[in-house]
């Protein structure tokens, strides 16, 4: 769009000096988020403190038809928040407060620039936890993580972030204000939230945010187990939930991942073995033994070797750091690779998993996969030689084809990371002309000017 | 079009009195979505029917035209053991549920009044949740996908049946609690819970001044009860245990493993004292159904939610012993039903406001009843949400076609 001074002098009005960045050195650090292949400028960053200052920075885009892109931390990986049809980046990190936390009716309402492992540091004297553990807690927002319904290895026993929403204070499309939900589980407008978990920036703008917290488990055990044969390792996940276990994480790295994170930071992991599957349980300590007892069977029967069984803080932080820092140790080879965030029912992980390297394989690429294995989702990394170009393409069409093979085993094109720009070309092949009208019909009630966050999430369908 | 206008008696899907002139019965989603373009084209006003277990009681909407009986939607489409998730159409009742998975030591664990009748749609319509709401959160936490029929008749699908999923608009998270003003749910995908190794109900009576004593039960929320429930003296005859002289008894549910529920017996014990009464596994059951059923009593109910979560929260309620005795309080979930004399509705809503309780449904239960039907929220609807409504009804049922409709865009309850 074109700049008049008069505007910006209007939005420098609205929020001081500080809160308005428009240089292009500005501009430039704000292009992309965690996806860095999409990029785009936004022609203004504004960083708000306040749900007043969002409404009227909303307002303010409104009465321009200047497009709004919400962004919280920026950790993530489609793209959603990259301002790529310019506009203006609004950038939520600096309303970062725990607003009030309620001890006793264990809730709070945080500001969405909050970090998340910030608050669940905040809740911890009270015993409370705020539950949602993304891999990018120590960095990503509680905004992030609602517009992104965020899941993290704990999400299979306690949830993904939209059962942790109670109530949300929104800046619609026009700049009101409006509060859907409350602290009650059931207040009124709340079934409006659940809507907007999820919806990646583009149905209103989070401003205030009601959470559950619940009470901070009594004891932990971490279980790791080595197989021979990654869909071995698949195999018993599907057992232990048919048994009526619900651990609260369930995560599988596979052999490659393991040479990646040894090669840096040399743990010990098992490389002889195809795959470690890491189980946590946690909960009332009364309880743990038997869970580990069963769990330990359960998988020795599927074909588990090694055992290792930690409950103290800095055993179990040693079973979960080659976990933990996987994605960064992909990062850190320097090679490049496609990351894959595809969903399949839990009965289908060994298939699923067999297809992934099958179809890297026919292509000549490696494949190095993680697992939230207990909740059927798969992060597949394909590696590649950035300046192989065909060696790029076909990474690429790997990574697609995975994603269609989750599809026709039950399952969807993404777990957790979004749709943002990234998969928005493979929606169609999720949906059906119909659902996505219903969808752009969804869309446009929320925001009928389409300025928030354009582009984003469903791909443009024509009316039927 | 196969589906008749079925020779069914119209008369049965009356709601307060109303009857429909009417009854569609579909067995299949296209002959479903068949009746609604039908009705559209012949601007008629639809009631989407399931076991009509709580619609009978509703007020009746402006307009009745067409009942969509949608009881012959009843297959278990799929459901993996392994996966815990289930995906069933809408029409299948809970008791058909229940005895699925129950055989393979698994649980829906969401409550409904009468589960031989009531349908899985009906209960994702109503986001409908009893006593164990907290702990297993409402049909808009469980449900993971949904087919549904807009009132065109288009037949669309968001989400899927895995239990991560943020691929694309959460709409059948909308169509929770839309009670069929939206669009009809014909299909569902469902997270699943293992069943508990085991069940126990503590029972107490007690007196006003107890259950309103907050130290008493300061520590209870902590011990993450299955349920923590408050009924009045007036409803403790329909209840298996219940005690007939105390004003009120109080249940305390845990569900887990033996040792788990040993040790959350014991906490309890320290902290109240012996129970009166102790129930246990399939008796336990039984008496959170009693609970779940007692929303179903006859006459007026008046459903409130609120972020309390003991019962000392009813201590408000002490100024009307009446409407206190006739109270229903799933504290752990903070979902009170009061079944309320006609004429002290209103004072009664105001009341619980002040004390943080907002009204989120009012059954007028009988025609004769209808004084509670005219109750206005006691918090105005926010204007910007109410705008907001309109065009979401707007974009889902251009034409209208839902009875339930203006109900939903009012936000009213």
């Amino acid at each position: 769009m074109d700049w008049t001074p008069d505007a910006l002098a209007e939005l420098r009005a609205l929020l001081g000096d500080d809160g308005v960045l428009d240089s292009e050195a500005a501009r430039f650090s704000y292009e992309a988020d965690a996806l860095a292949l999409e990029r785009g400028l936004p022609d203004v960053v504004a960083l708000p403190r306040s749900t007043d200052e969002v409404a009227a920075l909303v307002r303010w885009a409104h009465a321009y038809g200047v497009p709004v892109t919400p962004r919280g931390a920026g950790t993530g990986l489609a793209g959603g928040s990259t301002a790529h049809r310019g506009g203006m980046l609004l950038v939520l990190s600096r309303m970062d407060q725990v607003l009030s936390l309620d001890p006793e009716r264990m809730f709070a309402w945080v500001q969405p620039g909050l970090v998340n492992a910030r608050l669940s540091e905040l809740a911890a004297p009270h015993g409370l936890h705020f539950a949602p553990d993304p891999s990018s807690q120590p960095v990503s927002t509680i905004g992030g993580n609602v517009a992104a319904n965020a899941g993290g290895p704990h999400c299979l026993k306690h949830g993904v972030t939209a059962n942790h929403v109670l109530g949300l204070v929104v800046v619609l499309h026009d700049g009101s204000v409006v509060t859907l939900g409350g602290e009650a589980p059931d207040a009124p407008d709340a079934e409006l939230a659940s809507v907007l978990a999820g919806s990646e920036g583009t149905l209103g703008i989070l401003c205030e945010i009601c959470v559950r917290l619940v009470p901070r488990p009594e004891a932990v055990h971490t279980m790791s187990f080595d197989f021979a044969v990654v869909e071995d390792a698949c195999r018993a996940v599907s057992a232990v939930i048919a048994a009526g276990i619900v651990p609260a994480a369930m995560e599988l790295m596979d052999r490659q991942t393991m040479e990646v994170v040894e090669a840096w930071l040399h743990l010990g992991l098992p490389l002889d073995a195809a795959a470690v599957l890491i189980v946590e349980v946690d909960g009332p300590a009364v309880s743990l033994p038997a869970q580990v007892e069963r769990i330990t069977a359960i998988t020795r029967e599927h074909g588990a070797r090694g055992v290792r069984v930690a409950s103290g803080a800095a055993e179990r932080a040693a079973l979960w750091r080659g976990r933990k820092s996987s994605f960064g140790a992909y990062g850190r080879t320097g090679r490049a690779f496609y990351l894959m965030d595809g969903t399949v029912p839990r009965s289908r992980l060994a298939e699923a998993v067999a297809t992934v390297y099958a179809l890297a394989g026919a292509r000549g690429l490696r494949a190095g996969i993680l697992l939230h294995a207990g909740d059927g989702n798969l992060h597949p990394h394909i590696l590649f030689d950035a300046d192989d170009e065909t060696q790029r393409q076909a990474a690429f069409e790997v990574s697609q084809e995975i994603l269609r093979a989750c599809l026709r085993l039950g399952g969807t094109i993404s777990g957790e990371h979004g749709i943002g720009l990234e998969k928005i070309s493979m929606m169609s092949e999720v949906y059906a002309p119909a659902d996505l009208q219903t969808m752009g019909r969804l869309r446009r009630a929320f925001d009928p000017g389409g300025l928030l966050n354009p582009g984003k999430m469903l791909p443009e369908v024509r009316p039927a | 079009m196969s589906a008749g206008p079925a020779p069914l008696d119209s008369a049965r899907y009356a709601i307060a009195g109303v009857e429909p002139l009417s009854v569609w019965r579909p067995a299949t989603r296209e002959e479903a979505a068949e009746v609604l373009r039908a009705a559209a084209l012949d601007r008629l006003r639809v009631v989407p029917w399931g076991g009509g277990a709580s619609l009978a009681r509703e007020r009746a909407p402006e307009r009745y035209d067409l009942a969509l009986d949608l009881t012959a939607l009843d297959r278990v489409v799929e459901y993996q053991p392994e996966d815990m998730t289930l995906t069933a159409e809408c029409g299948v009742t809970l008791g058909t549920l229940r005895a699925a998975l129950a055989a393979r030591g698994q649980e829906l664990p969401l409550e409904g009044a009468r589960p031989e009748r009531a349908t899985l749609g009906g209960l994702l319509a109503a986001n409908a949740s009893g006593p164990r709401r907290l702990r297993f959160g409402a049909p808009r936490d469980r449900i993971l996908g949904a087919r549904f029929a807009l009132g065109d008749g288009t037949l669309a699908r968001t989400g899927g049946r895995v239990v991560k999923n943020v691929a694309g608009y959460a709409v059948h998270r909308l169509l929770c609690g839309s009670r069929g003003g939206l669009a009809v749910l014909l299909e569902a995908s469902l997270k699943l819970a293992p069943a508990p190794a085991r069940r126990v109900a503590l029972v107490f009576g007690v007196d006003a001044r107890a259950l309103g004593d907050a130290a008493r039960w300061a520590a209870l929320p902590r011990l993450e009860p299955a349920l923590l429930t408050v009924a009045g003296q007036a409803l403790a005859g329909t209840l298996p245990v219940a005690s007939p002289t105390d004003p009120f008894t109080v249940i305390a549910g845990f569900e887990d493993d033996h040792a788990r529920v040993d040790q959350q017996v014991a906490a309890v014990e320290r902290l109240l004292g012996e129970p009166d009464a102790r129930l246990e596994d399939d008796s336990a059951a039984a008496l959170w159904q009693a609970l779940a059923d007692l929303e179903d009593r006859d006459g007026a109910r008046l459903t409130f939610t609120s972020p309390a979560n003991t019962p000392a929260a009813l201590a408000p309620l002490f100024d009307q012993p009446e409407a206190a005795v006739a109270a229903l309080f799933h504290a752990a979930a903070g979902r009170l039903h009061v079944f309320p004399a006609r004429t002290a509705a209103r004072d009664l809503v105001e009341l619980l406001a002040r004390a943080g309780f907002s009204l989120i449904e009012a059954v007028a239960g009988t025609p004769d009843s209808a004084g509670v039907a005219a109750l206005e929220p006691v918090i105005a609807p926010q204007a910007a949400v109410l705008s907001l409504r309109a065009r979401l009804r707007q974009a889902l049922d251009p034409a209208g076609v839902l009875a339930f409709g203006p109900r939903w865009e009012q936000g009213c309850p």
